[in-house]
């Protein structure tokens, strides 16, 4: 309030009061209107400003048609959630069972390496007879192309495991575009409390282009679109059809 | 042979070189994006891209777009390893001049066979 209407309702106030006083009842009933023009005026101004902002508020909601693009987005971010739960399922359950597949082979070669290590320390001793050594020698013998085997066999294990790692690549992509579409819904939700309600008057004005290339991460629910391939072969297929 | 890898996620960087190294490729260096990978790119001395192509910064695709636009870089043979599935991409990554495409999740098999049939056209050009 500016110092000049302070003063003037100030003036009619004291005004007021002694018209009260003095029983001037004409007079006092001049000063009270003085007094709630003031207070309307200040009033009316404070109502102006607020239309002004809802106005702009909702002017910049109407062009901004990605709101109504994010209502399609909900149901497609639930398919992608799915798709993380689904895939880091069936990576710890592909580690696991490669965990699985690898640790009786491991403790199989250490039981009969501990064996063989007690045989011939017996043999050093010299306390094996022709025999048992016979048998040592037939065991070593089959010990040593198993230890190959299991050993090839453990390296192929732990190259899956680590293969199956790369759920948090595929995964890492998708939360990503989960954590920017809440973001969004967010920035649109505060902007929808501020210019509380009206949604259905917002226009789908700007048709951006869309990018054909643009990367998308991984796939979700593209099993039948036919612009999408579903494998390595289809690519290599794609690929060769362009005379690669 | 030096290697450079890109890609944005430190685990795919990780199984990528675990790989390369159990295929006898045991210099590899690593870039996130591509604005990190060029500086690399135009020092010198990478004999092969591997790169990701949905990354923050540049992308896979401009990446391979720069390198082949690069007079010294532009018959560095490139491999991409991505999860983009869409035809348009593997057409334009191709049309850009990608030697191979690789899509994930891959295996093992599917990565040497590609290295290998581009080191072969390599041979194949003299």
């Amino acid at each position: 309030m500016d110092s000049i209407q302070k003063k003037v309702q100030l003036e009619a106030a004291t005004a007021l009061v002694s018209a009260l006083e003095a029983g001037d009842e004409e007079q006092a009933q001049k000063q009270l209107t003085i007094l709630t023009q003031a207070q309307e005026s200040a009033l009316f101004h404070q109502v102006g400003t607020l239309t002004r902002e809802l106005h702009e508020s909702l002017s910049n909601f109407n062009m901004d048609s990605r709101l109504a693009d994010l209502t399609n987005d909900i149901p497609n971010t639930r398919e992608r959630l799915n798709y993380v739960i689904e895939t880091t399922e069936e990576a710890a359950h592909k580690t696991l069972g490669f965990i699985d597949q690898t640790l009786p082979l491991a403790s199989d070669l250490k039981q009969t390496a501990i064996k063989i290590d007690e045989s011939w320390h017996r043999f050093r001793m010299r306390e094996m007879n022709a025999d048992e050594f016979r048998a040592l020698s037939k065991e070593i013998e089959s010990y040593l192309p198993t230890v190959k085997q299991h050993s090839e066999q453990i390296h192929a294990n732990l190259s899956e495991m680590m293969m199956a790692q790369g759920f948090q690549d595929l995964t890492g992509q998708v939360i990503r575009q989960v954590i920017n579409l809440v973001e969004e819904v967010e920035d649109n939700l505060v902007r929808l409390i501020k210019v509380s309600g009206h949604p259905n008057e917002h226009k789908q004005k700007d048709n951006k282009p869309v990018d054909p290339i643009k990367a998308e991460g991984p796939q979700i629910g593209a099993k039948n679109n036919p612009n999408v391939v579903n494998d390595q072969d289809e690519v290599d297929d794609l690929l060769s059809s362009l005379g690669f | 042979m030096k290697i450079l890898i890109v890609d944005d996620f430190s685990t795919m960087r990780r199984i990528i070189k675990n790989l390369l190294r159990d295929l006898g490729f045991n210099n590899t260096v690593e870039a996130d994006d591509g604005l990190t990978a060029l500086p690399i790119l135009k020092a010198g001395g990478i004999d092969f891209l591997v790169t990701d192509w949905n990354m923050p910064g540049m992308q896979g695709i401009d990446l391979l777009k720069t390198v082949r636009a690069d007079e010294k870089l532009s018959s560095l043979p490139v491999l991409m390893v991505t999860a983009e599935t869409k035809r348009e991409q593997i057409i334009e990554a191709a049309q850009a001049g990608v030697n191979g495409y690789v899509v994930k999740p891959f295996t093992a098999i599917t990565l040497k066979e590609k290295i290998d049939k581009i080191f072969e056209r390599i041979d194949e050009q003299g």
